[in-house]
C-alpha cells in the first residue's frame, strides 16, 4: 500500500503554488453565481454564489436534505440551476466518486472491471476497452494501493478497499476535479484517516482539484480550505478557517460548539460551555 | 428422441424455444440483475392485451402486441428510474389491469372465450415455420444491439449516476434496454406464451447468476440452461403427454436446484 507522507506532500503543494501563483490568481474552475438549485418547483438551496478554484479542497457539509447531493448535481452539470448560473471552464474534467451505497453490488464484478468503466467517457460509441485501457486503469489501481485487489470481486472487499477503487475509477480518465461524496460513510477510524490522506495526497502531489460532500465535520475540518455547511435552511460558506470557529459554529447549529486544536489536529466538540 | 424430432411440428417448436429461449435468458440476466422481474411480467401481460386488443378491432396481434408492449415499456421505465422508492405498486397494477383487458377483449371478440387460452398465451406447438423465422430475426437483432451498445446499458445499470456525471444518457440508455426487452417479450410471448416467457426470462438468468461470477459465463449458463430445459422439457412434453410450456419452465426450476446446490457446495 502506497504511504503518502504528510509534511513531503505539503512541501510539494507549496512549491506547485509558488510556481502557479497564489490563492487570488488560482483559476475559477466552476463559478456559482446567484444560482438558486431544486427540483421541479421545490428550491433546496437559494441565491449561492461561490468559486471553485483549481488546487481547492472545497467541503460541503450538512445533514441528509440539506441540499448537499443537489449542490454537487448543480457544479457537474447533470442539474440546471433554477435561476442564476454556473459555469464551468472550458478545461474543467471531473472524476466522480458516488456514495458506496448507490454502487449495485449485485452486478458480479472485479476492481479492475468496475474501475475500467472510468474509460467509458474516452472511447468511443462501439469502442471496448483495450489493453492500453487496462494497463491505464492498473497504474490507477496500484496508485491507490490496491493494485493486488485488481481480480478480487468488488462485493467481497471492505470498505475502504471499495473506496479506492471508486477512486481508482474515477482517476482512470485523468481527471482535474474529484468529486466524492460521503467517501468515508461506515468506516472506522483507521479507513477514515487512510482514505483522508489519500485524498491529500492526490490533491497536494497530483494537483487534483477536490470537492468533497459530508455529514462529518470532524473529518473535513482538517482538510478543507473552503467550507459550505448546510443547516436548517442556513448556509455558512467561506475558507475553512474563517468558518471554523466555536462562535461561528454554535450560531450556525444552535447548540454550544468548540473548535480546539488538539496534538496538531482541528477537533470540533459539540455541547459544553461556550461563551 | 429421433422419433419425436422426425415430426416438423416438434422440430419447430424446439427451434422456436432455443431461439426464444436464449434470447429471453441473455436479457434475463439484465432483468434479475436491475431486479425488474416483475416489470418483465407485466410486460407479458400487456403484450397478451395487445393481442386481444387486435382481436377485438381486426388487427394484426403481433403488431398490435409490439406496439403496445413498447409503450407500457415507456411507462414502467420511468417507474424503476427512481430506485430509492420502488414503484412496485404501479407496476403491479400495470400487471392485474394488463390482464383483466386481456380476458376482457377476447370474450368480446369473434372467437370468444373458448379459445382464451391459446390465443393469448401462445403455445410453441402451435408456431409456424414463417412465425418463427421473423421472430428469430427480431430476437437476434435486439441481441446484436444490446452486445453493441453494451457498455453504456452496463453502466447507466450499475451505475446511473457515475454513469451520468461522466456524460452518459442515462434515461435514454434505460429506455433503449426496455425497448429491446420489450420487443423480445411481444416476440417470444406470441410464440411461447406468457408463463414460459416469463420462466424464461427469470430462471435461467438465475442460475447463470449462481454459478458464475462474470458475465460472460453467466450468458453461457444462462443460455446453456434454458437451452437444456427447453429440449428436456420438449421430450417430456412429447413422451408423457404434458403441457409444453410447463414442462419446460420446470425443467428449468430442476436446473436451478442443481446450480444453487452446487454454489452451496462450492461455499
Amino acid at each position: 500500500m502506497t504511504r503518502h507522507s504528510s509534511s513531503a506532500d505539503m512541501a510539494a503543494w507549496v512549491a506547485r503554488r509558488a510556481i502557479g501563483g497564489s490563492g487570488s490568481t488560482a483559476r475559477e474552475l466552476v463559478e456559482f453565481d446567484h444560482a438558486d438549485l431544486g427540483y421541479g418547483k421545490r428550491r433546496i438551496v437559494a441565491d449561492l454564489s461561490l468559486a471553485l478554484c483549481s488546487g481547492d479542497h472545497l467541503a460541503i457539509v450538512g445533514p441528509n436534505g440539506s441540499g448537499k447531493t443537489t449542490m454537487l448535481k448543480a457544479l457537474l452539470g447533470i442539474l440546471r440551476p433554477m435561476s442564476g448560473t454556473v459555469r464551468r471552464h472550458a478545461d474543467v474534467r471531473f472524476g466522480y466518486v458516488p456514495q458506496r451505497q448507490y454502487v449495485d453490488e449485485a452486478y458480479p464484478f472485479t476492481s479492475l472491471e468496475i474501475a475500467l468503466m472510468g474509460r467509458y467517457p474516452l472511447l468511443g460509441v462501439f469502442a471496448r476497452p483495450s489493453r492500453r485501457d487496462r494497463e491505464a486503469v492498473m497504474q490507477c489501481l496500484d496508485h491507490v494501493g490496491i493494485a493486488d485487489l485488481a481480480v478480487r470481486a468488488y462485493r467481497e472487499l471492505s470498505g475502504g478497499q471499495k473506496q479506492r477503487v471508486l477512486i481508482a475509477r474515477a482517476l482512470a480518465a485523468k481527471p482535474n476535479v474529484l468529486v466524492l461524496d460521503e467517501p468515508t460513510n461506515d468506516m472506522d477510524l483507521g479507513s477514515e484517516q487512510a482514505i483522508m490522506e489519500l485524498v491529500r495526497h492526490l490533491r497536494l502531489v497530483d494537483g487534483l482539484t477536490v470537492v468533497m460532500v459530508s455529514h462529518l465535520l470532524n473529518v473535513v475540518a482538517n482538510y478543507a480550505e473552503t467550507l459550505v455547511i448546510l443547516q436548517d435552511g442556513a448556509r455558512v460558506a467561506g475558507r475553512a478557517e474563517d468558518v471554523l470557529s466555536s462562535e461561528n459554529l454554535s450560531r450556525t447549529y444552535g447548540i454550544p460548539v468548540q473548535v480546539a486544536d488538539l496534538a496538531g489536529r482541528r477537533v470540533v466538540v459539540p455541547g459544553g460551555s461556550y461563551e | 428422441m429421433s422419433e419425436m424430432l422426425g415430426s416438423e411440428f416438434m422440430r419447430t417448436a424446439l427451434i422456436t424455444g432455443l431461439i426464444v429461449g436464449a434470447a429471453c435468458a441473455y436479457f434475463g440476466v439484465h432483468v434479475v440483475l436491475r431486479r425488474i422481474v416483475f416489470v418483465g411480467a407485466a410486460l407479458a401481460q400487456v403484450s397478451s392485451a395487445g393481442v386481444g386488443l387486435a382481436l377485438l378491432l381486426g388487427l394484426n396481434p403481433s403488431v398490435t402486441a409490439l406496439v403496445l408492449t413498447v409503450g407500457g415499456v415507456a411507462a414502467f421505465s420511468v417507474q424503476v428510474r427512481d430506485r430509492k422508492h420502488a414503484q412496485e405498486s404501479l407496476i403491479g397494477v400495470g400487471y392485474a389491469v394488463a390482464s383483466a383487458l386481456a380476458v376482457l377483449f377476447v370474450a368480446k371478440s369473434a372467437q370468444g372465450e373458448a379459445h382464451l387460452l391459446d390465443v393469448l398465451s401462445g403455445n410453441i406447438l402451435t408456431v409456424a415455420p414463417g412465425q418463427l423465422w421473423w421472430a428469430a430475426g427480431v430476437c437476434l437483432v435486439a441481441m446484436a444491439l444490446h452486445a453493441l451498445f453494451h457498455k453504456q446499458l452496463l453502466f447507466s445499470a450499475f451505475d446511473p449516476d457515475t454513469a451520468q456525471a461522466s456524460g452518459f444518457n442515462v434515461g435514454f440508455w434505460d429506455i433503449f434496454f426496455f425497448v429491446l426487452l420489450g420487443v423480445v417479450v411481444a416476440v417470444a410471448m406470441r410464440l411461447a406464451g406468457t408463463l414460459l416467457v416469463f420462466a424464461y426470462l427469470v430462471l435461467p438468468g438465475i442460475t447463470g447468476l449462481m454459478l458464475s461470477r462474470h458475465l460472460n459465463g453467466i450468458y453461457t449458463i444462462a443460455v446453456g440452461a434454458a437451452t437444456i430445459a427447453t429440449v428436456a422439457g420438449l421430450y417430456l412434453s412429447y413422451t408423457m403427454d404434458l403441457p409444453t410450456g410447463p414442462a419446460i419452465a420446470a425443467c428449468s426450476f430442476v436446473l436451478l436446484l442443481v446450480a444453487w446446490v452446487i454454489s452451496k457446495f462450492r461455499q
